[in-house]
């Protein structure tokens, strides 16, 4: 009779998973790209003038500093031109520096008031508040105005690109169409959560909350997303290039939308976003259907924004986790909290760092949750950094649901946890309706709920721990004698064990293709045992050490460091003159992939 | 063919429900009838879809209108039993917060049974058959068992069925007396019940096998490293480069 597949015996194919990422893919967004001020074109004086000139009048104009005027204008003008590169570099660059220097507690200029710098150009004063409201919610707090309009906005935006005559002909950078989407689902979700402390709000806001009518409602935020994606066709775009098909093909399959890069990303971010809000709504099984065509690996589309990488990482971890299918929870984890480590060096400076790091964070404490409930040696060094980062809750949970415990485990699930959210908003339209829920005590948070169902789950395998620990020591025993030495009754323990056969039992992906709901029960325990009438026979399975990736990735970093040294001049005493521009890049550290690394753009 | 495949699409789904539950058809609230009526088929006929009676507490959720007190029990009904899948929680993940405004008409019966399902969700997670049982068949149940359960074909046979999946993991020889307990079943009724198992009782001692399965056969086993060729082929080409 064969075996579970057991976890730990699966992890070759995993070490390929972890490793093979494209580095220099993944730093395309991250490249420190020319300062925007070697970028700027020159914008001849006279033109300056005439600007001035006619805005004059405006004090709120005049007030605007020139280098963010010429900023805007020469904003506009690679919008215009669908220039990619200058765009990248005003959006990452130009505009947070701005932001730091300029705007860094107040916001932009509004959009009416920058707008003859752009010959009223409806379509990019609406990318412009786009930013200007990802701004207020980021550094400032927005107002119910601010609310109301940024949804105003995103569904002009999203009107424009859905329902123009044809596919419009703007182009934007990966990272922005990714932020545009996130970023809409962002402020849904901060609306929501927003909305649901009725007792601050004044009497006009309960007003507009109460006439506020499809605003930032879960129909109107799904539909966005729904539209994107069918109008890209993206789900058949991925069907087709699963099948092997031509270019060609793909392009006749999608269509006029699809096929363009802008629709074709906007349709494919929309589905990661799409696994967000169904996670935010509580819908677990739903988020993993969604993302059924997705493949998760480290050449996946998604790779190529890394703050969309690690988004998809962390949601669909969590799912795992919500499914109780912890070892999937824990090898997402790993892949994804390798890949960020790996990538330190080269994001730091990234405008998203912070971002990036705080969901890492929450990631680790979610590993730990996972490990503590269904422990696995799959990844020594991510291990490591829980145990450094989260010591004391992880020694405890570790220990199973004792009253000491569940406090660790209620402390790291509400800090790594999404920010669950009320699907509708409390009766605003309805005062007496609204009294009354804001006398009733029985309101709880929606992330108290998905706790308070997490922590059942987590005391229902209370006493794994402890038997564990026990049957550890012995091959075979008499049950009663266990019973006797855990000061249990025998038929209390005899059910215990049945719990901790469960426990040991997961569905996972783990050796499997397939969409991520797909799994077969895999054996999670290095400790087995049977019950043979009155005797508990007692297994266990010893790994051996691992020494092959170890080896393979630093013979494989060995080969790189040599190779650069190859490549890199000898260090001639040659008179001081023009090889000195050839040796900088030199001193970075090796990608892996060789020489294709984004500095390069330092020169040109 | 994965051991998921049938909970994700259970072959007795209609094509019709198909194509609720994977399209954007799903969100539609003028739907919620037919996978209603789904929902009391798989109540007649002893089947199970999960995903089709989330889809009903979707719509639940977006449209609290639609809220049918009736259904939501109906499907925590069902869900209890396909432990050890999570399905149960799911479920519960989906129901939130509850319209403030009750329908006046009507009461609610959903909070006065959610208690008692969770805590028969609970013994059963457990393992704690026996206690199950009990709570079952207790008085303060009586609601749930004459209005509820009782319409739901097969209940107890299908609580048995959680039963199973524990015990042929865990054991390979279990004593009748206490599978009896585990199953509320004696006598007859019992011996019948694990004829149809197939499992064999010695009539003798009153010790029943469980047959063999992958969950119930442990044996020791030592794990070696196995290096894949493919894992080597990048320092195997830069060898052959360089030389």
């Amino acid at each position: 009779m064969s075996q579970r597949m057991a976890l730990w015996a699966a992890e070759a194919e995993m070490d390929e998973d972890l490793h093979e990422v494209d580095l220099s893919l993944a730093m395309g967004s991250y490249g420190q790209n020319g300062l925007y001020e070697d970028a700027q074109p020159r914008i001849d004086e006279a033109t300056m003038a005439s600007f001035q000139h006619q805005m004059a009048q405006q004090a709120a104009f005049a007030q605007i500093p020139d280098v963010v005027k010429r900023f805007i204008v020469h904003f506009h003008q690679a919008v215009l031109e669908n220039n990619l590169e200058q765009i990248t570099v005003a959006y990452e660059s130009g505009w947070n520096r701005l932001t730091e220097k300029y705007y860094a507690k107040t916001e932009w200029p509004e959009a009416e008031i920058i707008a003859p710098l752009v010959n009223d150009d409806q379509i990019f004063l609406i990318l412009y508040r786009e930013l200007y409201y990802r701004h207020v919610y980021s550094r400032l707090s927005p107002n119910i105005d601010d609310r109301f309009h940024s949804y105003e906005n995103s569904c002009e935006l999203f009107n424009y690109l859905l329902n123009s005559d044809g596919p419009v002909q703007l182009e934007l950078p990966d990272q922005w169409l990714w932020d545009i989407i996130d970023e809409f689902i962002y402020q849904f979700q901060s609306f929501c959560v927003w909305r649901s402390k009725v007792k601050n709000k004044s009497e006009e806001e309960l007003l507009m909350l109460a006439d506020g009518g499809q605003v930032w409602s879960c129909y109107s935020v799904l539909n966005v997303l729904y539209s994107l994606i069918q109008k890209s066709k993206i789900n058949e775009h991925i069907i087709a290039a699963k099948e092997g098909k031509s270019e060609e093909e793909i392009n006749e399959i999608v269509g006029e939308y699809g096929s363009r890069h802008l629709y074709k990303m906007l349709g494919y971010f929309s589905i990661i976003c799409l696994l967000r809000v169904h996670v935010l709504l509580g819908d677990f099984t739903l988020a993993l259907k969604v993302m059924e065509n997705v493949e998760l690996n480290q050449k996946a589309p998604l790779t190529r924004v890394t703050a969309c990488h690690v988004s998809t990482y962390y949601y669909v971890g969590f799912c795992y986790l919500a499914l109780r299918r912890y070892p999937d929870a824990i090898r997402t984890f790993v892949s994804i909290l390798n890949f960020i480590l790996s990538m330190k060096q080269y994001h730091t400076r990234s405008y998203q760092y912070d971002q990036i790091n705080k969901t890492a964070d929450r990631m680790y404490a979610l590993f730990a949750i996972c490990n503590a409930l269904s422990p696995s040696r799959l990844d020594d060094s991510i291990l490591n950094i829980v145990k450094e980062r989260y010591g004391e809750q992880f020694a405890k949970m570790s220990r199973g649901a004792t009253e000491e415990s569940i406090p660790a485990f209620e402390e790291l699930f509400l800090y790594a946890c999404p920010k669950f959210i009320a699907a509708n908003p409390p009766p605003f339209e309805d005062p007496d309706a609204l009294s009354a829920y804001l006398d009733a005590a029985t309101t709880i948070e929606p992330a108290q709920r998905h706790l308070n169902l997490f922590i059942s789950d987590v005391r229902a395998q209370a006493s794994v721990p402890t038997l564990r620990s026990f049957l550890k020591l012995y091959t075979s025993l008499d049950a009663k004698k266990l019973a006797n030495f855990l000061d249990a009754d025998e038929e209390d323990m005899v059910q215990q064990m049945m719990v901790m056969k469960l426990a040991s039992r997961s569905i996972s992906r783990v050796g499997q293709e397939g969409s991520l709901l797909d799994g077969e029960t895999i054996s999670t325990s290095d400790l087995d045992f049977v019950i043979d009438d009155n005797m508990v026979h007692i297994v266990e399975s010893t790994v051996g050490r691992r020494y092959a990736g170890w080896f393979i990735r630093n013979t494989e970093h060995a080969q790189r460091v040599f190779n650069v040294i190859r490549k890199s001049p000898l260090p001639v005493a040659k008179p001081p003159a023009p090889t000195a521009h050839v040796t900088p890049p030199q001193n970075a550290p090796p990608a892996k992939s060789g020489p294709k690394v984004s500095w390069a753009k330092v020169s040109a | 063919m994965s051991s998921t495949s049938s909970w994700i699409t259970p072959a007795t789904r209609p094509d019709l429900i198909e194509n609720l539950v994977s399209g954007v058809d799903r969100y539609n609230p003028s739907n919620v009838s037919i996978l209603e009526d789904y929902l009391y088929h798989q109540i007649r006929s002893q089947e199970y879809d999960c995903l089709a009676n989330l889809a009903i507490l979707k719509l639940y959720q977006f449209n609290p209108a639609l809220y049918n007190p009736d259904v939501v029990i109906n499907i925590l009904i069902k869900a209890l039993t396909a432990l050890p899948l999570p399905d149960f929680n799911l479920c519960i993940a989906l129901l939130g917060e509850r319209p403030a405004t009750a329908n006046q008409d009507e009461p609610d019966p959903l909070p006065s049974l959610l208690p008692s399902l969770t805590l028969l969700h609970a013994s059963l997670q457990q393992c704690r058959f026996p206690a199950f049982w009990t709570l079952f068949k207790s008085e303060e149940l009586e609601n749930l068992r004459d209005n509820y359960t009782i319409e739901v074909v097969g209940f107890e046979d299908s609580v048995r069925s959680v039963v199973v999946r524990a015990v042929r993991a865990a054991f390979t020889k279990i004593g009748r007396d206490r599978l009896g307990t585990y199953l509320d079943l004696s006598g007859d009724a019992l011996n019948a019940y694990v004829s149809k198992l197939e499992w064999s009782i010695d009539q003798s001692t009153g010790i029943i096998s469980v047959p063999p399965n992958p969950d119930n056969q442990v044996e020791a086993t030592v794990v070696r490293e196995n290096i894949q060729l493919p894992q080597l082929s990048k320092i195997i080409a830069q060898t052959a480069l360089t030389v």
